[in-house]
């Protein structure tokens, strides 16, 4: 039985907007799933119907085999949820908050003692139990609401942009959680901006731009789906953004056999060929005589930065959320 | 059954957020006290003026105006149950709570009845320091149990008002800034601090309509003496009819969030 299986879901809002149009995909027992997609995809909103906390428009939509509407509260007891931005009561210790997490999922008071003891220590929280969650760092925050969504044992997990916001370190240590909570036979379902975690963790992924799912698969046959090689080029004045010189280097471009795909990029200009690495000397030729000068010129195989940007035409960059959101280990409590 | 346990752990969960915020406690005290200490000595010669001991039934300004000071407490603290509501949504802990299973209701009785805890306790420190100070109830102790059950049914209604204004504007300082702005006019053209043949007549005809005037006139019938079973009911009766209505906005409103 799959853990999540979605069928022509559609979520229109109260203005008109349609965030979600008409997707499918199914999630199977046990799976590290990626949800990825560009700022304003449909990805919170999907996640938000999916967690019973916003009501879809029309399509159908089972968690662990339930409706999401007419089971939501057998649902609930199953799942967990990490929204986007760290939710924990400040006012409240560590402990306390995890306590009121169990006991608003009707746990037992003993068994739940136990299981925020073992909790806490799987989180390093076990020091700073008994302080004021106000006076945690970014990175302890993140982990104890991370540890407020297991304290259930559910067996999905739901984690939007669980590592947005926090230092490498910290970034680190919540995927290692997320891999050991998999390995134990959790089901987990991840958006999220990091593409080499992705590639490394999830065992298959879906790629959802402007509300529709513009590919799914398992990293490595998304990957080969490119077939080709990929090569960047810089241009010496930086970036071409005016459009006659882009314009001037893609015709140049377009002259050239062997080249399969040509995307805009914001360092320049991406193309996607087979064996692209002999395809350089060519380009070089061609470009040189077109009188326009290259500043950098690279050959890479394909990521999936290459996956995402051929679907979606952008590319993922979480080190820009990361400057204006970050909170590090030693961060200062915003209040 | 979950109703009753998660509306108990919710209620220590407010209880606890409240205790470790003692400066919001402190400044909601602070105002009632000082106008318990200060505003009664600066209007203590109204108690002189022709007609006021025969009028009221007071012995002193503090007597008198102790009642006023009681229900202006209950609802200033009653209105800062809408940022609290606020805080919850803005958060993102009331999406957090609303990913469990946890029963909808207790989310909004939780926050209730803290409140209403709340309200009953400032109400005993301030009848207390009125005690202290020569003011205390002509009916005794079921006298001083009555007004808190009064205050109680009070606080509750006009909680409402801050809760509905906070779920339809998710905004605390929308609450903070309409709350000021109905405190002082109903609380000055009400009979809470002035006898009502003090007033000027218009005053006069608007403050018998202010259901602040009608709810304190029922904390003062227990307060001074000529106790008057009919102003307890009238005032137990405007306080159910607000509290239909700002309990049908907030229900409303809070199943429109919830769904």
């Amino acid at each position: 039985m799959p853990a999540v299986q979605v069928e022509n879901l559609v979520k229109t809002y109260g203005d008109g907007t349609q965030a979600v149009k008409g997707i499918s995909f199914n999630v199977d027992d046990g799976e590290f799933f990626g949800f990825l997609g560009p700022n304003g995809a449909g990805k919170s909103t999907t996640i938000k119907i999916l967690t019973t906390l916003l009501r879809k428009t029309s399509g159908s939509a089972n968690v662990a085999g339930l409706d999401i509407e007419h089971d939501a509260r057998k649902v609930r007891k199953l799942i967990g949820v990490q929204m986007q931005d760290t939710v924990i009561d400040e006012d409240l210790t560590g402990r306390e908050n995890l306590m009121l997490q169990g006991h608003l999922q009707q746990m037992r008071s003993e068994e739940l003692k136990e299981r925020v003891n073992e909790l806490l220590k799987v989180v390093d929280l076990g020091d700073a139990a008994d302080k004021r969650s106000a006076y945690y760092s970014g990175g302890m925050k993140k982990r104890l609401d991370l540890a407020s969504t297991l304290v259930h044992r559910p067996r999905i997990l739901f984690l939007d942009e669980p590592t947005t916001g926090l230092d490498p370190q910290s970034r680190a240590q919540v995927w290692s959680y997320l891999k050991g909570l998999n390995q134990t036979g959790m089901t987990i379902f991840i958006t999220t901006q990091y593409l080499e975690e992705v590639d490394r963790l999830c065992r298959r992924l879906a790629i959802l731009d402007h509300g529709e799912i513009v590919a799914q698969g398992s990293p490595s046959e998304l990957k080969s789906e490119i077939g080709a090689d990929r090569i960047t080029l810089g241009f010496e004045n930086g970036n071409p953004g005016t459009g006659s010189l882009k314009d001037k280097a893609k015709q140049v471009l377009g002259n050239l056999g062997g080249i399969s795909e040509i995307v805009d990029s914001d360092e320049g200009i991406v193309i996607y060929a087979k064996n692209g690495g002999f395809l350089v000397p060519d380009i070089v030729r061609a470009f040189d005589n077109a009188e326009i000068k290259l500043s950098s010129i690279g050959v890479s195989s394909p990521t999936l930065d290459d996956v995402f940007l051929k679907h979606t035409g952008r590319r993922i960059r979480p080190e820009e959320i990361d400057k204006s959101r970050a909170t590090g280990v030693f961060g200062r409590r915003r209040r | 059954m979950t109703l009753f346990s998660d509306t108990s752990h919710l209620f220590v969960r407010s209880l606890k957020k409240l205790f470790r915020n003692p400066i919001l406690l402190f400044f909601s005290l602070f105002q009632p006290i000082i106008f318990l200490l200060l505003f009664t000595q600066l209007f203590s010669k109204f108690a002189d003026l022709p007609g006021f001991l025969q009028l009221t039934g007071a012995t002193s300004y503090l007597a008198f105006a102790a009642s006023g000071i009681v229900l202006q407490n209950g609802f200033s603290s009653a209105f800062q149950s809408g940022t609290a509501m606020v805080d919850d949504l803005k958060s993102g802990f009331l999406n957090k709570m609303l990913a469990t299973p946890v029963s909808r209701p207790a989310i909004l009785l939780g926050r209730i009845f803290s409140d209403v805890f709340r309200v009953i306790a400032q109400s005993s420190i301030i009848l207390g320091l009125a005690f202290v100070l020569g003011a205390s109830a002509d009916t005794g102790i079921p006298g001083y149990l009555l007004m808190l059950v009064i205050i109680a049914f009070f606080g509750i209604a006009w909680s409402g008002i801050s809760l509905a204004l906070g779920l339809k504007t998710k905004n605390s300082e929308a609450v903070f800034g309409i709350a000021a702005f109905l405190t002082f006019p109903l609380l000055f053209m009400s009979t809470a601090l002035v006898p009502p043949s003090f007033l000027p007549g218009w005053m006069g005809q608007v403050s018998q309509f202010n259901p602040i005037s009608i709810t304190v006139d029922g904390l003062r019938t227990i307060m001074l003496p000529g106790f008057n079973i009919g102003k307890v009911l009238t005032a137990f009766g405007v306080i159910g009819g607000i509290g239909i209505v700002t309990m049908g906005a907030t229900l409303y409103l809070f199943r429109k969030v919830v769904s």
